[in-house]
Parts: C-alpha cells; sequence; structure tokens
C-alpha cells in the first residue's frame, strides 16, 4: 500500500479533476466517488488532501463512517 | 439584507460567508430531497408499501416547509440562491435519496429515507453547534427543523425494525416546529 507524505497528500486536493483523498488517523482514503466531497469539498469546513484527523471531534458523525470509503495508503511520520 | 442582524452574527464570531453556504447546501438538500421523495411515495405501493406511503408523504411535506423556512434566513443574512437549478441540485448537503433499483424492495425504499433523514440530522446538529449562542434566529429555525428531522429518522428507522420511534404519526398539521418560521 502507498506511503504520502503530507506533501505528496496535499496534491490530491479534489480540484480541477484531480482525486480527492484525505487522512485520518495515519490512513489516507479516497472520496473520489462520495457525493458529500465534491471538489474536494466537505460541508464547507473540509478539504481533501489534508490530514484531518483533528477534525472528527468536531464532526456530527463518528469515524464509522470513513468505512465507506476506500483506503489507498497510509500517510507517512515526519 | 437585515444589515445589523447580519453585524451581529459576525461580531459573535461567526464566519457568515461559510455560514451561508451551509445554509444553501442544506437548503438544496431539503428541496431535492422533496423531489425524490416524490418518487418514492409514488412507488411505495402494495400491502407492504401503502403503510409506509402516508409517512414518506408527511417527511416530503415537511422538507419542502424546511427550504420554505431557510431562505428567508439566507437572504436576511446577505446570501441568495443559485440561480441554476443544476448548480444548486449539485450543491446539496446530502445525497440524492434515488429510488432503489428494486422499488419493490421495501427494506431497500425504507434505507433511502432513512439515510436521507440522517444526513439531515448530521446537517442541523453541525449548524445548531456553529451558531448557538451566537447567532439566536439560526439556531433556532435550525433547532426547529433538527426536532422534525429526528421524528423523521425515528419514524423510518421503527419500520426498519431497529426499535419503537416512541411517538406518532402527525395529528393535524404538519411542522408542529417549524411552522412558526412560515407564517
Amino acid at each position: 500500500m502507498r506511503k504520502f507524505t503530507k506533501r505528496e497528500l496535499a496534491q490530491y486536493n479534489g480540484k480541477n479533476g484531480v482525486p480527492a483523498f484525505f487522512a485520518f488517523n495515519g490512513k489516507v482514503y479516497d472520496v473520489c466517488d462520495s457525493f458529500l466531497w465534491q471538489d474536494g469539498n466537505h460541508q464547507v469546513f473540509h478539504n481533501a488532501g489534508l490530514d484531518l484527523t483533528d477534525r472528527l471531534e468536531q464532526a456530527p458523525h463518528g469515524a464509522e463512517i470513513l468505512d465507506r470509503f476506500p483506503v489507498v495508503g497510509t500517510l507517512k511520520e515526519e | 439584507m437585515a444589515k445589523v442582524a447580519r453585524e451581529m452574527v459576525e461580531k459573535a464570531g461567526v464566519n457568515v460567508d461559510q455560514l451561508l453556504e451551509l445554509l444553501v447546501k442544506n437548503a438544496a438538500a431539503e428541496l431535492t430531497t422533496y423531489y425524490y421523495y416524490t418518487i418514492l411515495r409514488a412507488n411505495l405501493i402494495g400491502l407492504e408499501g401503502e403503510g409506509i406511503k402516508e409517512i414518506a408523504e408527511t417527511a416530503r411535506i415537511e422538507d419542502r416547509n424546511h427550504f420554505e423556512a431557510l431562505v428567508p434566513r439566507i437572504y436576511e443574512l446577505g446570501g441568495k440562491l443559485p440561480e441554476d437549478m443544476k448548480v444548486f441540485h449539485d450543491a446539496s448537503a446530502c445525497p440524492p435519496a434515488s429510488l432503489p433499483k428494486d422499488p419493490t424492495d421495501i427494506k431497500a425504499m425504507l434505507t433511502v429515507l432513512v439515510e436521507a433523514e440522517r444526513c439531515a440530522v448530521r446537517g442541523y446538529t453541525h449548524i445548531c453547534n456553529l451558531t448557538a449562542g451566537k447567532d439566536h434566529r439560526t439556531y433556532d429555525l435550525s433547532q426547529s427543523i433538527l426536532n422534525e428531522e429526528i421524528e423523521h429518522e425515528s419514524w423510518f428507522s421503527e419500520f426498519l425494525g431497529e426499535g419503537p420511534s416512541g411517538h406518532f404519526m402527525r395529528r393535524g398539521e404538519t411542522s408542529p416546529f417549524v411552522s412558526k418560521f412560515l407564517r
């Protein structure tokens, strides 16, 4: 499975046809097929290409919702 | 635009442009859900389907009411709806509540309905969290909508065998919580 640096992950921001990936708890998720991640943005406040681990605390859903998305890699610790 | 009303919300620390974007997305979710529920309702037929049709109809009408209630707040805060209906549809805060492949599969129909309501419950909880103690009017509106969305979720959840909803269907008028914003 591919290992992403934060800089590599940042390229997958979902803009201009680029795939939308984000990281959570060390895993990198592909949300390209999600209606709720169009153009790499989710509910106004969250953008693809980032490590969103700290954001989930404020979200109105739990981590189990991420099971719907394929894992495409892991995030390298820097 | 209600200039001072917007200023008060900004002063309280809310990013009004972001809030407006969220309100527009949720208004889109309500109107598109109203549309998709029209199709679901029409397909709720037969012995099992007919038993759910009236509840789906109540949820459908109340979702339209939510759209109607959200729009004035969007304009008060200086926002607007997209002119292009397709743009509006695609901006929805919730995925389309599309008819399942087999509309005679009542469990699949109920799953679409309950997922749509759960998305709405998450969305209004988020808006309530953002506006609590800061934007009283948007909070009041979102909380009122949230009350109705939670009831919709529990109705459909009950039919899926997830446990009792704890309350009855509407008796009389629709939108007991949101109607004060529709007068």
